[in-house]
């Protein structure tokens, strides 16, 4: 059975969706008996959510910055220089 | 954004794409600084924005805003790589092996938790990092973060990009990558964790 220290290593790859069924299942039979680790999962999953906000606003100044340099009319090429097309 | 919004983006409205810029141009030189340094980040990224409004109108909203720009960055930063005639974009430290786990003081020996986490007073990710105090704490441990361990957190979490993916343009095995983001995951629960539990950091 999964003890707690190893339970935040899979807690990673729970949340990445990156377990196999035989991984998700000794993860969730170990949650259902260890409200600590249930706190670290239901914690780490909000934190996750939350770092993709953690970088602050550019300032007015930034953005002007960078506004200048681009042109003042768009292509709409949909190419992002490396060939592909939709994904870069 | 809503469909409106990203609408006149691929219009070509200048408006929105300086609010696109607004939102993520600092997240974009998170992402290529631990790649590129801090010197070449800026001029980076501006090429990235170049690419990008000219490829806005192709955008079609499969993947997140955020991760189709993170992949231009990273594409360009690596032709910043090459322009430098540097092969990696990912030093080798050597620092998987060490057993640094910001967590393992948490733990009794027996693999239980001494200390566990403490129950926190914010239930949404949009007011889990507002505090002043707590922006500037992570601001300054993601300063001290290892490269390799910020690279992974920026392209995971910060820019969404696929974890197999992030393997491939690294060219680092998947056992490492899991490893380096953990640890670096860790230190920012700790961070929180103690922040919450406390009021400070």
């Amino acid at each position: 059975m999964l003890k707690c220290r190893e339970l935040v290593h899979e807690a990673d790859r729970l949340l990445d969706d990156d377990l196999n069924w035989r991984g998700r299942l000794a993860v969730r039979f170990h949650l259902l008996i260890c409200h600590h680790c249930r706190r670290y999962v239901r914690q780490l999953r909000l934190l996750l959510a939350a770092i993709p906000a953690m970088h602050k606003m550019a300032t007015e100044r930034e953005v002007a910055e960078v506004m200048s340099h681009l042109p003042a009319d768009q292509p709409h090429t949909g190419e992002t220089g490396n060939g592909r097309s939709e994904e870069p | 954004m809503n469909t409106n919004e990203l609408q006149q983006l691929k219009a070509g409205d200048r408006t929105q794409f300086a609010e696109l810029v607004r939102q993520h141009h600092h997240a974009l030189i998170a992402l290529v600084t631990p790649i590129v340094g801090t010197s070449e980040a800026e001029e980076v990224v501006q090429n990235a924005w170049l690419k990008a409004y000219r490829a806005i109108a192709g955008f079609e909203a499969r993947a997140q805003i955020r991760t189709w720009l993170g992949r231009i960055a990273i594409n360009e930063a690596k032709m910043q790589l090459r322009k430098r005639k540097r092969e990696t974009l990912f030093a080798d430290l050597g620092e998987t092996s060490q057993n640094t786990d910001p967590l393992a003081s948490r733990f009794k020996q027996d693999g239980h938790w001494q200390h566990p986490p403490a129950s926190w007073h914010s239930d949404s990710p949009d007011s889990l990092l507002m505090s002043e105090d707590l922006a500037d704490c992570l601001d300054r441990l993601l300063t001290h973060m290892s490269d390799n361990q910020r690279t992974l957190l920026e392209m995971r979490d910060s820019g969404g990009l696929p974890f197999e993916e992030i393997c491939n343009e690294l060219s680092i095995s998947a056992s490492n990558a899991r490893v380096l983001l953990h640890r670096a995951r860790a230190q920012l629960f700790k961070l929180v964790d103690h922040y919450q539990e406390t009021g400070e950091c």
